[in-house]
C-alpha cells in the first residue's frame, strides 16, 4: 500500500516540522513575550506552564501516530532500563546512563519517540528520587535530547549512526541542552530576577555538574551505543517491528 | 459440528527450507479438551498460533482454519479477540501492567467495554481465581504460579468460547503446575469452555484431556482419546511414548493388547492384579564414599538481614567427586539460598565450608575454587553475540592458550558444536541449557551446582540431559542439582536428600531415599509400592512385572 | 504514619488540590499566602510522615532556600532602604533581602507539597487520570512501571549468575566495568525478548482495536463532589481577592501592600481553608471515629 504509507511520511514529516516549530520558535518567543508581558517576576510559573504547553504536541503527536504494539513495548523497555540505569548509579550525582539510553533510544526510533522517551525517563525515575517543580524541566531537557538524537541520527533503513558523531553529540547535548535547561530552571524556580548577572552565575555555579554529566552521557555512548543498537536491530530484523 | 477445524494446513517460515506444519488436519468438538503433544520445536507452538490470527507466524501457508465453520481470518479483529483465549508459556513476559486489578482489566479495555461492565467482569473473575488478597498489589509480589493463574483469570475475563495454551506450566513447578492444571479442568468441565492445550507435563495432564494430538516433525502422528494414544504410540515404536504417563508405559509394555491404564491409581490396580507375589529390589548397601568429600558443608547458617529469619540452620551437605546429588524440597526451603552460599555469593555466620579439606573464607571466589554455579535461566549467562564467541570468552578466562580448541571440544561433547555460531538467544531452551553448561565446564570446575536445570524440558531432551550429566559425573566431577523434578533426580542422581526449613532434613542413597517418601517419589515408585518394593524407575517396574 | 484520609479521595480531586494550592503558592508572593501555605504543607507532611518526613524535606530544601536568600539581594539591587554596600559598591537593599526570604518561603513550601504529592498520588492515579484522554501513553507509563522492578531484579540476578563463573573482579576497576557491561548487555536483550512476547500478550488481548476504553478502580462520589465544590469556591474566592488587590504585596521599589481589612483577611482565610482541606479532612475522620468509638 504505497499510498498510505507516503501519507504516513507526510504525517511523520508535518509532524517533526511542527514539533521542531513549537520547540525552536513557540517556546522561546512565549518565553520572551512573558518576560516582556508579565514583568511582575512570576517567571517560575510561566516557565512551567510553557514547559508543559512546549511538550504537548510531542505527546499528542505520539498518541495520534498510534504505534504498533512492538514499538510500544520495546520503547517502554528501552524506558525502563533509562530509568533503572539512574537508579543503579543514583550514588555518583549527576553520573548517569538516562541520558545515553536516551539519545540511543532517538537514534533507533527516531525524534518523535526520542521525545518521549526522555521525558518518560525524568518523569518516571522521580517516582523514585521525589517529584518536585524540577520535574517538567528535566522532563523537557531530556526529551530534547532523544529529539535532536532522532532528527540527526535516526535512519528509516536501521543502519547503524556512526560512533563518533554520536558520542560528541551525546556529551554536546549533555553540557549544553541538559545543562542549560537545568540551570535556568535553578533561576526560575528561585524566583529570582532573569539578568545576564544570575544566569552566568547559575551557569557557572552548575559548570562542574554538566561536565560530570557530559563525560558520563559520552562514556555510557561510547560503550552502550553499539550494542544496544544492534541488540535493537536484531529485535528489529527477527521480529519486523518499527516498520511502519 | 466442530468448533474448530483445521483442513490440511501446511505453512514453512521464511527461507527455513522445510515445512514447519505438513497438511495438518483436526477438529475439535465445542467444549472438548484437546491435549497437544510432541517434542519441543515439532509445531506445536506454531499450530496454536495460527488458531488465532493476531498470532499467527509469517510464512508460506496454505490450507485453512475454520472456527464455527467460518474461516477464523474472516472473523471480525473484535471476536477473535475476545472469542480465543491465548495464555503463553511465561507467566511473567505476559503480564502487561503495573497492577493485579489493571491486568485483569486490560482484555477488557481493549474491546471497549465500559467502567461498570469492567468493574463486574474483574470482580468475578478475582474472586473466581481467588486473587482477592492481591488484588491491590504490585504483579511483581507473586509467585510463578500465581502469575500464571492471573494471565489465565485475565485472558477469562474476556469470556472467551476457545482457550488455547502453549506450554503453560513449563515455567512453574509441581505444586503450582498442578493447581493450573485443575484450574484449567474446572474451566473446561464447569463453563464447557474448548480447551486446545500444549503441555511435557503428561504425567498431571493427560488424565484431564479428552483426546490428545500428538505432532512429530509438523504433522500429527496420532489424534484420538488419551489411552487410545498412548497404545498407538506403543504399537508404533514411537520415541513420544517416552514421555507417556508411567501407568500408561506400564501398562502397555506388559499387556500389549489392553487397554493401558493412565493414572497412578489405575497403575495400581493393574499392577495388583499382575502379580499375586511381592518383589523386590534389594537396596543398595549405603557404603561409606572412598574419598573425603570434595565440597563439605558443616551446620551452615545464613539470613538475608540481620534481624530477619535465618534461611539455612544448620545445613549439612557432603558433594563427592564422581557423585550427583539430587536435592529436592518446597518452595521457599532455602535451595538457591544454598547454592549462593555453595558459591560464595553469600556468607554464612555460622557453620563451616571445606573444599578438598581446606577452609572456605567469607565470600570466596567461586571462580577460583573451581566451583561453578548455574542459574535456573541459562539465558542470564550468555553476553557475547554469538555463542562461539560467548564460550571462547570462558575459555580464556582460565588460559588462553588452547581456548579455541577446547571451544570445540566442549562443544562436541555437550552436542552444540552447531550452535556456535547463532547468537544465545537464537536457541531453544535445551540448546540453550547445553550451551550453558558448555561455557561453565570451560572455567573447568571440580564443583557444579545446578538450579532447576531441567525447566521447560521435555522428555526427550530431559534424558538427553540426564545422560550427558552421568557422562561428566565419569570424568570426577561433583555434581549437586537442586530441582523441583522427582523423576529426574530419582533416575540419574545417586545420592539424594530432602530440604525443608533451612537444612537437609533426610539424606540417603537416591533410591533409598525416594523409596522411603510418600509424596516426593515417583510415579512407578507409587503405583508399585505394596507390589515391588524399592522400584524407582518406570522400567524397573516392568522389568519386574514381566518376570 | 497514619491511615491518610485524603490518599482515598479521588485523583482528580487530589489533582485539583495540589494544582490550586501550587497555583497560587507560586503565582502570589505575599507573606501571609506564603506563611499559611507553608504551614499547612509542614502540617500535612507532618500527618502523612511524621516528624522526622519534614526534617528530611527540610534538611534536603534548606540549602537551596539559603542560597536563594542570599542570592537575590546580591544581585538585586532595587529597592530603596539601603542596607550596606558590596564590595564592588552595589547596595544591599531591606527590600531585596526580604524578597529573597519569601522567595525562599516559597520554594520550601513549593519542595513540600511536591513531596506531598509523591506520597499521594501514586502512579496508578495518574493512570487513572489520564487513561482516557492520552490511552496509549498512559499504557505506556504503566507498562514501564511493570519493567522497572523487573529489571532491576533481574540485574541482580543476571550479575550473582556472572560472577558465579567468572574470575573475580578484586579491587580492578576495568574488571568491574567490564563485568558490567556484560551484565547491561545481558538484561537488555533479555528485556527486549520479554519485551516481544509482551506484545504477543497484548495483541492476543485485542489490543490495537478501535475505541479503547479506560477502567480504574476509583469512583468519583458524593464526598468527592462536596470536595470539589470547596477546591473551586475557595480557590476562586482566593483569585478574587488576588486579583482585586485585597491581597497584595508590593517589594519593588519600596515595600507597600494592602492594610489588613475585612477583604483582605476573608480572601487570606479562603487560601487557608484551600490549602487546610487535607488536614481538616484527616481531622474530621478522627473525630468521627472517636464519637463512634465512645458509642461502643
Amino acid at each position: 500500500m504505497p499510498q498510505s504509507e507516503e501519507k504516513a511520511k507526510r504525517a511523520r514529516v508535518l509532524g517533526v516540522i511542527a514539533s521542531a516549530l513549537v520547540l525552536f520558535v513557540l517556546v522561546p518567543g512565549v518565553i520572551a513575550l512573558g518576560v516582556a508581558v508579565w514583568d511582575n517576576r512570576k517567571y517560575f510559573l510561566i516557565s512551567i506552564l510553557i514547559l508543559i504547553l512546549s511538550m504537548l504536541p510531542f505527546f499528542l503527536s505520539f498518541e495520534r501516530r498510534k504505534p504498533s504494539v512492538r514499538e510500544l513495548v520495546t520503547l517502554a523497555a528501552m524506558i525502563a532500563i533509562g530509568v533503572a540505569g539512574r537508579a543503579a548509579f543514583y550514588m555518583v550525582p549527576q553520573f548517569k546512563p538516562s541520558a545515553a539510553i536516551t539519545i540511543i533510544t532517538g537514534a533507533a526510533f527516531g525524534a518523535g519517540p526520542g521525545f518521549v522517551a526522555g521525558a518518560m525517563i525524568a518523569f518516571v525515575s522521580n517516582f523514585i528520587f521525589g517529584q518536585g517543580p524540577w520535574t517538567p524541566w528535566q522532563m523537557e531537557a531530556m526529551g530534547v535530547m532523544g529529539f535532536l538524537a532522532g532528527l540527526l541520527f535516526y535512519r528509516r533503513d536501521g543502519r547503524l549512526p556512526k560512533l563518533v558523531p554520536l558520542v560528541i553529540y551525546g556529551a554536546a547535548a549533555a553540557f549544553l541542552v541538559y545543562g542549560i535547561i537545568a540551570d535556568t530552571s535553578t533561576i526560575f524556580t528561585a524566583n529570582s530576577q532573569v539578568s545576564w548577572q544570575t544566569l552566568l552565575a547559575a551557569y557557572s555555579s552548575g559548570i562542574v555538574f554538566n561536565l560530570i554529566h557530559a563525560a558520563a552521557t559520552a562514556i555510557f555512548l561510547l560503550i552502550l551505543a553499539r550494542p544496544l543498537l544492534k541488540k535493537l536491530n536484531r529485535i528489529r530484523v527477527k521480529y519486523g517491528i518499527l516498520e511502519a | 459440528m466442530a468448533h474448530i477445524k483445521i483442513e490440511d494446513l501446511t505453512f514453512s517460515y521464511p527461507n527455513s527450507g522445510f515445512n514447519a506444519l505438513e497438511s495438518v488436519s483436526l477438529e475439535v468438538g465445542a467444549g472438548e479438551f484437546l491435549l497437544v503433544i510432541g517434542r519441543s520445536g515439532c509445531g506445536k507452538s506454531t499450530l496454536l498460533r495460527h488458531l488465532k490470527p493476531a498470532l499467527a507466524p509469517h510464512g508460506e501457508r496454505s490450507g485453512r482454519v475454520l472456527f464455527d465453520a467460518f474461516p477464523v481470518e474472516e472473523l471480525p479483529e473484535r471476536e477473535q479477540a475476545a472469542r480465543i483465549g491465548f495464555v503463553f508459556q511465561h507467566p511473567d513476559d505476559q503480564i502487561v501492567t503495573d497492577k493485579v486489578w489493571h491486568e485483569l482489566a486490560f482484555g477488557l479495555e481493549s474491546l471497549g467495554l465500559s467502567k461498570e461492565r469492567i468493574r463486574l467482569r474483574v470482580a468475578e473473575m478475582a474472586s473466581y481465581f481467588s486473587l482477592e488478597d492481591m488484588f491491590y498489589r504490585g504483579v511483581d509480589e507473586l509467585s510463578g504460579g500465581q502469575k500464571q493463574l492471573l494471565n489465565l483469570a485475565s485472558v477469562m475475563a474476556m469470556e472467551p468460547d476457545v482457550l488455547i495454551l502453549d506450554e503453560p506450566t513449563s515455567q512453574l513447578d509441581p505444586i503450582a503446575a498442578t493447581e493450573f492444571l485443575s484450574t484449567v479442568k474446572k474451566l473446561n468441565t464447569e463453563l464447557g469452555l474448548t480447551v486446545i492445550m500444549s503441555e511435557h507435563r503428561l504425567e498431571e495432564a493427560m488424565p484431564f484431556a479428552d483426546r490428545t494430538a500428538v505432532m512429530e516433525a509438523g504433522r500429527i502422528t496420532v489424534c484420538a482419546e488419551p489411552r487410545e494414544t498412548a497404545k498407538a504410540l506403543f504399537e508404533m515404536g514411537s520415541p513420544m511414548f517416552r514421555a507417556m504417563p508411567s501407568a500408561a508405559r506400564i501398562s502397555c509394555a506388559v499387556r500389549p493388547g489392553d487397554t493401558p491404564a493412565l493414572t497412578v491409581n489405575e497403575g495400581r490396580e493393574f499392577v495388583s492384579r499382575l502379580s499375586p507375589e511381592k518383589k523386590s529390589i534389594p537396596l543398595p548397601a549405603l557404603k561409606k564414599p572412598a574419598e573425603a568429600p570434595l565440597l563439605r558443608a558443616d551446620g551452615l547458617f545464613f539470613r538475608y538481614e540481620k534481624d530477619g529469619r535465618d534461611i539455612l540452620k544448620g545445613l549439612d551437605i557432603e558433594l563427592c567427586r564422581g557423585g550427583i546429588y539430587g536435592l529436592v524440597g518446597g518452595n521457599g526451603a532455602g535451595k538457591s539460598t544454598l547454592l549462593s552460599v555453595l558459591s560464595g555469593q553469600n556468607a554464612p555466620y555460622r557453620g563451616r565450608l571445606t573444599l578438598n579439606g581446606k577452609r572456605l573464607k567469607p565470600r570466596f571466589s567461586a571462580f577460583e575454587n573451581r566451583i561453578a554455579h548455574l542459574d535456573q535461566d541459562p539465558r542470564t549467562l550468555f553476553s557475547a553475540e554469538t555463542v562461539e564467541e560467548d564460550l571462547y570468552n570462558a575459555a580464556a578466562s582460565r588460559n588462553e592458550e588452547g581456548a579455541k580448541e577446547r571451544v570445540l571440544a566442549i562443544a562436541e561433547l555437550m552436542d552444540a558444536a552447531d550452535c556456535l555460531k547463532r547468537h544465545p538467544f537464537d536457541l531453544s531452551g535445551g540448546e540453550q541449557q547445553r550451551a550453558a553448561i558448555a561455557k561453565v565446564l570451560l572455567t573447568e570446575p571440580e564443583v557444579l551446582l545446578l538450579d532447576e536445570p531441567t525447566k521447560g524440558m521435555d522428555a526427550a531432551v530431559k534424558e538427553a540431559f540426564g545422560k550427558k550429566l552421568l557422562e561428566l559425573k565419569e570424568t570426577g566431577l561433583a555434581i549437586l542439582v537442586v530441582s523441583h523434578d522427582i523423576e529426574f533426580c530419582a533416575e540419574f542422581s545417586d545420592r539424594a536428600g530432602f530440604m525443608f526449613d533451612g537444612s537437609v532434613s533426610s539424606e540417603n542413597s537416591a533410591r533409598g531415599f525416594f523409596c522411603e517418601n510418600t509424596f516426593y517419589t515417583t510415579a512407578a515408585n507409587r503405583i508399585a509400592r505394596g507390589f515391588f518394593e524399592n522400584a524407582l524407575l518406570t522400567e524397573e517396574v516392568i522389568g519386574l512385572a514381566s518376570e | 504514619m497514619r491511615r491518610d484520609a485524603f490518599n482515598f479521595v479521588h485523583p482528580a480531586v487530589s489533582m485539583l488540590f495540589f494544582l490550586f494550592v501550587t497555583l497560587i503558592t507560586a503565582f502570589v508572593l505575599h507573606p501571609v499566602i506564603t506563611g499559611i501555605s507553608l504551614a499547612a504543607a509542614c502540617v500535612y507532611y507532618i500527618m502523612i510522615k511524621g516528624k522526622k518526613g519534614v526534617l528530611f524535606c527540610l534538611s534536603f530544601a534548606l540549602p537551596v532556600m539559603l542560597l536563594v536568600a542570599v542570592i537575590n539581594p546580591l544581585f538585586n539591587h532595587a529597592g530603596t532602604r539601603i542596607l550596606f554596600y558590596l564590595w564592588n559598591g552595589n547596595a544591599v537593599t531591606l527590600e531585596a533581602v526580604l524578597y529573597g526570604v519569601n522567595s525562599a518561603c516559597m520554594f520550601a513550601a513549593l519542595i513540600i507539597w511536591c513531596a506531598c504529592l509523591t506520597s499521594v498520588m501514586s502512579a496508578d492515579k495518574y493512570v487513572c487520570l489520564f487513561g482516557g484522554l492520552i490511552p496509549t501513553l498512559s499504557l505506556l507509563f504503566s507498562m514501564v512501571l511493570r519493567f522497572v522492578p523487573r529489571l532491576l531484579s533481574r540485574i541482580r540476578r543476571v550479575s550473582a549468575a556472572q560472577l558465579g563463573v567468572a574470575p573475580p573482579i578484586g579491587k580492578s576497576p576495568v574488571k568491574g566495568v567490564k563485568h558490567g557491561l556484560s551484565v547491561v548487555s545481558v538484561t537488555v536483550s533479555w528485556a527486549l525478548e520479554s519485551a516481544v512476547n509482551m506484545s504477543d500478550s497484548m495483541k492476543s488481548r485485542g489490543y490495537g482495536l478501535k475505541g479503547r476504553t479506560s477502567y480504574s478502580l476509583f469512583r468519583f462520589d458524593g464526598r468527592d463532589l462536596v470536595l470539589t465544590a470547596v477546591l473551586v469556591v475557595s480557590f476562586a474566592a482566593s483569585c478574587a481577592a488576588c486579583a482585586l488587590k485585597a491581597v497584595w504585596f508590593r517589594y519593588y521599589p519600596s515595600i507597600k501592600f494592602t492594610p489588613p481589612g475585612f477583604f483582605p483577611i476573608a480572601g487570606c482565610a479562603a487560601f487557608a481553608l484551600l490549602c487546610f482541606v487535607p488536614v481538616l479532612l484527616n481531622v474530621k475522620e478522627d473525630i468521627t471515629w472517636r464519637i463512634l468509638r465512645s458509642r461502643i
